[in-house]
């Protein structure tokens, strides 16, 4: 996993007006986008853009659950813990995808092919237990229904 | 695109866009919502564009893909116009079929119909629907029928008419004026009206003010927001246009959390295409109006969602309330005044100004008004968006148009408003859902999430749910939400842990107290409501956590080994004698079962069964026939059991059962299943025990109140000659009826256990209930049982809903009768009598007369007649069920010669007054823990303490009781399981198990024809194959738990 190259991180900040605090969120959005994770370093150059002090943007950028400084899977599986979810069993989905991927919340695995990141509600309640993989919901999950799953993603590219 | 700068230019661009429809063209409506998407509805479009293309049916049909229709369980869901015709659960295999028939013939494809549960019906229309036919959809009216992003389809209905109208015929004062009139208030939780807080903004000297919409839908359980940003994004926008018209800004955002990515494509889109139409930016529609919309995308942050936190969040900051005041309608974003309004509040709006605000306050109730959206979901069978008018009682949104509780389970509360609301116990059912009314219950009307618990589901774990996502979400800008949450959690944290110490009850709800008071913003103010709702209404639940370190609900994992056995009041190891049953080791099993309940034959049989409506494997298809099993495994072993001599537990286990041991009496009064538990738990545990039983048989109920065609005697009788093989002393014919005996019992036993049952009737009070041919039910059992009635009248009427009714009704028609009616004064679903028996007595020809009860018996021309009262139901009771009321003038007359009256009953405890401290309702008041009366050494158990009526419940009391009183004795009250666990059984899974092969077991009754005139046993028992086959279903969740090192 090679990190963006400071060229590769100044291309995406110029695409935003200078000096305009309010365009914080939305740069950190699309550098996470682009690359998965907001590098630390790039923090100095998103600084000068802005004109924000490092600090404050280090506070933002921990504050929201959206941003991690630390690279990302491929496959982001999201398991929502939301209260429909909840009653519906979601507890037992997550535990199956705990042991399926061998890591815990908010981690990622080794080879980089998945993050496990639960979410607090996903808004598709109808749909409980949900689970996100990817792009793709995956709705009344049950612990051998997201196992299955899982291991699709295993052999995918 | 055209560019639209006047009003004529867009009402000529309306009027060409509806002249280009052709209504005889049919539209395939296909929801591609999130739910929908989620079950496959890009592949069933894929395969209709693939099914038109390949027979040329371009010009034939339109398919579109709409927003959320709000039926999401059902998935994916089309209707196509205009015949409305409705299908659901579409798979791309079926479009072919949709498109031969329906769109070519104009015929319906039954099997793709939604079919009503309660009717059986296949219904067409989507109207009619049950879960559409009571809604009343104005803030839905687009979603379903337009695609979001088509411009056209926006403007066919009503689409920026209310722009044009206050572009063009009002100033914007007057447009607030028509937004107070209307009487909205703001939909996304406080409810604060929304004319007023734009009234607050134009007040403002500030000429530079903000609009926003507050998308930002973070409470778990609520998924509205989402569905009209995705499906109507336009009228989002338009809602948008006239809130700045209105107060007087120039820009507008919308806030929409990350999770959404469809609603932000959506909203972008529109955006777009509003900008290169000149309906966005300056001069709209050659007016002086000029506004701009920018989106704002949330970055995970549910304090976000509060308002303060919201500005900060869009001027670039970390997302942290401040105080108020100043509102932001005075000071908000880049101190500006600035109005937020909720989505739902925003698509509102476009109605109130079309229809005005006199029609808009025609719906909801007096002080709310409009309708609300509901996000329906949790342990119901409908779950989806539902819009109703403001007001509409909860038990209508959940059982009509929610479909009640699935899996025969029962309803226990819903949660309102998500994390800063809280629970609705079914004894409010009956409430109109408006802000006020929820607020005067503890909940609030918040965003409309609505997720309905079921009785597995743990409200200790739910308030702990919820106080867990507060505390994460928590901003930690003030100390009592940051720590007190945090403090809060681990509280309840350790209920559900079974790790709760006394007095924790009191700590948790004065730090909910202090949380609410003195947190800076909404989040931690109301982040303690969750827990003082469910401390207000299931505060026996945190008791049970916390003194017995138990969940009723069989939900806290840590203290549940498996749903079945935790729900077991007995606590019957069911997952291991289902894996016996496969080992083929039945005399195993039953000892297994022994150790738990002294009757397990009888309980095969009778058993309420508790534990099959808690069994996960129900959540796959049907749950295990667990009590069939039980059965099964007893006639496997009757030898066994009816030799004392046998390989039988306690017999068997010398190192739990000293037959010799016989220290401090003990007397147990009455021989039913809580004495006889008491009686057997106490001679285990080395007791001398005396039972005293009035009548001539032991047993109780069991012996003497249920027919030999459900329980046969032999059966009783082999189970109580084992307890007296254990040396058990069963008095017969001696009843404790006088205050004398009492006192000799006093003092010749070192502990009393009272269990004399509920026998003594309640009396109708109806006039002409003494005369004769009016018999209570159980002296009809009685008599019937004992052969003292060999013959019965022709017709024969029973007054009641409980199993004792359904029992003397099926048992008149054995003796005899022609014509057995059973009147009962609630309907079916209310009916207390297992649901088995009341099929069976309606297969062997028992009436039916529901709503109606009893005003009048009289005597005349030689029979009995009833005169009775049709009812209706009322309004919810304490228990949740509704109260019958007498229809006025609803009389009607029934014949009967025997009239047998099944109502409740109560214990006869004149012997033991004033000494024993009663209930109001007549039973003897104990402590729940002991059993212990309000006399030192005196206990008592089963239908004396309450008329529950169920068989393992009186032997769980038992067992309770025979623990207390061997402590009280100076034992150490030890149950057999809490000495050797692991004495007889081996938990190891043997040989191949596929459990999700069969489906429930069939199990056999005897022919309609042979039950006539007999009182042979009807229901059959398993075969050895089914037997197997149906414990080999079993999930063995009590591995799991093991599994999971839990």
């Amino acid at each position: 996993m090679q990190p963006p190259t400071d060229t590769q991180i100044n291309e995406v900040i110029r695409g935003f007006p200078r000096n305009n605090a309010s365009l914080l969120i939305p740069i950190l959005q699309t550098i996470q986008e682009k690359f998965g994770y907001i590098p630390p370093e790039s923090l100095t150059a998103i600084g000068k853009h802005t004109n924000v002090s490092r600090n404050k943007i280090y506070g933002v950028l921990t504050f929201y659950a959206q941003f991690t400084t630390i690279p990302r899977g491929k496959y982001i599986v999201r398991p929502c813990r939301g209260t429909a979810c909840h009653v519906r069993g979601a507890k037992n989905v997550l535990t199956r995808i705990r042991q399926k991927l061998g890591i815990e919340d908010g981690q990622t695995s080794p080879d980089y092919k998945f993050s496990l990141e639960t979410v607090a509600c996903m808004g598709a309640c109808a749909l409980a237990p949900t689970v996100v993989v990817g792009n793709d919901y995956y709705g009344k999950m049950t612990p051998d229904e997201i196992g299955d799953i899982i291991d699709t993603y295993k052999h995918k590219e | 695109m055209q560019t639209i700068t006047s009003r004529e230019e867009l009402i000529r661009l309306r009027e060409s866009v509806i002249s280009k429809i052709d209504t005889s063209k049919p539209t395939i409506t296909l929801c591609g919502g999130t739910g929908c998407s989620a079950f496959g509805s890009q592949k069933v479009y894929d395969a209709f564009e693939a099914e038109i293309k390949r027979l040329r049916l371009e010009d034939k049909v339109t398919l579109k893909r709409t927003g959320c229709h709000g039926f999401c369980e059902r998935g994916p869901i089309l209707v196509i116009l205009p015949q409305e015709i409705f299908y659901q659960k579409v798979k791309p295999s079926d479009v072919p079929d949709i498109i031969r028939k329906t769109i070519i013939k104009n015929e319906v494809v039954r099997q793709l119909l939604y079919v009503d549960p309660r009717t059986g019906e296949r219904i067409v229309k989507e109207s009619e629907v049950p879960f559409y036919k009571h809604q009343m959809r104005l803030v839905f009216r687009h979603n379903g029928k337009i695609d979001p992003i088509s411009f056209d389809d926006y403007i066919r209905y009503d689409g920026f008419q209310a722009l044009l109208k206050i572009l063009y015929e009002m100033t914007p004062p007057q447009v607030v004026d028509e937004i107070k009139k209307s009487g909205v208030r703001g939909r996304g939780g406080a409810g604060f009206p929304t004319g007023l807080k734009w009234e607050f903004a134009r007040k403002s000297p500030e000429t530079k003010r903000y609009v926003i919409c507050n998308g930002d839908e973070g409470d778990p359980g609520a998924f509205m927001d989402r569905s009209v940003m995705e499906g109507d994004p336009f009228a989002v926008i338009e809602g948008l246009m006239i809130a700045g018209y209105a107060i007087g800004a120039k820009k507008g955002y919308i806030y929409v959390r990350a999770e959404y990515p469809l609603a932000v494509k959506n909203l972008t889109i529109a955006i777009e295409t509003l900008k290169k139409m000149s309906l966005l930016g300056k001069n709209i529609l050659g007016r002086e109006f000029d506004f701009d919309v920018i989106i704002k995308q949330g970055a995970g942050a549910f304090v976000c969602g509060e308002e303060t936190a919201l500005i900060a969040s869009i001027e670039g900051k970390r997302g942290m309330p401040k105080p108020r005041p100043p509102f932001p309608a005075e000071s908000g974003l880049w101190g500006k005044p600035t109005v937020i309004n909720n989505v739902e509040t925003l698509a509102n709006l476009p109605l109130i100004i079309i229809k005005g605000a006199e029609w808009y306050a025609s719906i909801g109730t007096k002080d709310s008004k409009g309708t609300k959206i509901f996000a329906l979901a949790g342990k119901i069978n409908n779950t989806g968006l539902v819009e109703v008018p403001i007001g509409t009682s909860l038990r209508k949104i959940i059982e009509d148009i929610g479909g009640g509780i699935p899996k025969g389970r029962t309803f226990k509360a819903v949660q309102m408003g998500g994390p800063s609301g809280g629970c609705v116990p079914a004894e409010y059912l009956d409430l109109p859902v408006d802000y006020e009314s929820l607020k005067s219950v503890g909940a609030i009307m918040g965003s409309g999430g609505m997720i309905v618990m079921d009785n597995t589901t743990c409200m200790v774990d739910i308030a702990r749910y919820f106080l867990d996502f507060c505390q994460k979400e928590s901003c930690g800008k003030c100390v009592p939400c940051r720590i007190g949450t945090k403090r809060m959690l681990e509280i309840a944290t350790r209920f559900t842990k079974g790790e709760a110490q006394a007095g924790d009850i009191e700590k948790l709800k004065a730090l909910a107290e202090s949380v609410r008071d003195s947190s800076l913003c909404g989040l931690g103010q109301t982040a303690p409501n969750p827990v003082l709702s469910t401390l207000r209404y299931f505060s026996n639940e945190y008791e049970a956590h916390l003194a017995e370190r138990y969940c009723p609900s069989s939900a806290c994992e840590v203290l549940v080994k498996s749903p079945c056995q935790n729900a077991c009041p007995a606590h019957i190891n069911v997952p291991q004698y289902n894996e016996l049953v496969r080992q083929k080791e039945y005399l195993r099993a039953v000892n297994l079962i022994r150790r738990s309940v002294p009757l397990p034959s009888s309980l095969g049989r009778v058993c309420f069964r508790p534990c099959e409506s808690v069994c996960r494997r129900g959540e796959i298809d049907t749950s295990i026939a667990i009590n069939h099993i039980k059965r099964y495994i007893t006639e496997n072993s009757k030898s066994e059991i009816r030799n004392p001599k046998s390989q039988l537990f306690p017999f068997n286990a010398p190192e739990i059962f000293n037959p010799r041991k016989k220290d401090k009496k003990v007397a147990i009064i009455g021989a039913g299943p809580a004495g006889l538990s008491a009686a057997y738990f106490l001679r285990i545990m080395g007791r001398e025990v005396t039972v005293f039983e009035k009548n001539k048989s032991a047993g109780g109920l069991l012996a003497n109140g249920i027919p030999a065609y459900r329980l046969p005697k032999k059966v009783v009788q082999d189970e109580i000659n084992l307890l007296k093989a254990m040396g058990i002393a069963i008095k017969a014919n001696s009843p404790i009826s006088a205050r004398k005996q009492w006192d000799v019992l006093r003092n010749q036993f070192d502990a009393i256990f009272i269990a004399v049952g509920a026998t003594k009737s309640k009396t109708l009070g109806v006039p002409g209930e003494n005369i004769k041919g009016v018999v209570d039910a159980l002296q009809f059992l009685d008599n019937m049982i004992n052969g003292r009635i060999k013959k019965v009248p022709q017709k024969v009427t029973v007054i009641g809903g409980g199993n004792s009714a359904i029992d003397s009704a099926r048992s008149a028609l054995r003796l005899g009768a022609k014509e057995v009616t059973v009147i009962y004064r609630r309907s079916l679903d209310e009916m207390p009598a297992h649901k088995e028996e009341i099929q069976d007595a309606m297969q062997e020809g028992v009436k039916f007369r529901f709503l109606a009860a009893p005003a009048q018996v009289t005597c005349n021309k030689g029979s009995n007649w009833l005169r009775c009262q049709e009812m209706t139901l009322g309004p919810a009771d304490k228990s949740g069920r509704r109260k019958p009321v007498p229809k006025a003038g609803s009389d009607f007359t029934v014949e009967a010669g025997l009239v047998i009256t099944a109502i409740s009953q109560t214990p006869d405890l004149e012997f033991a007054q004033p000494d024993i401290e009663l209930t109001p309702w007549g039973g003897i008041k104990v402590n729940p823990l002991t059993m212990e009366t309000s006399q030192k050494g005196v206990f008592a158990g089963g239908d004396t303490i309450t008329n529950a009526g169920m068989v393992i419940y009186a032997i769980a009391t038992g067992q309770k009781a025979a623990v207390a009183i061997d402590r009280y004795l100076g034992g150490a009250g030890k149950l057999p399981e809490n000495i050797d666990p692991l004495l007889t059984y081996s938990t190891d899974l043997k040989g191949p198990h596929d459990p999700l092969k069969d489906d429930r077991q069939a199990i056999q009754h005897i022919p309609l024809k042979k039950r006539a005139g007999n009182f042979k046993e009807v229901i059959c028992g398993y075969s050895d194959s089914a037997a197997y086959n149906e414990a080999s279903r079993c999930l063995r969740c009590d591995l799991e738990n093991k599994e999971y090192g839990k």
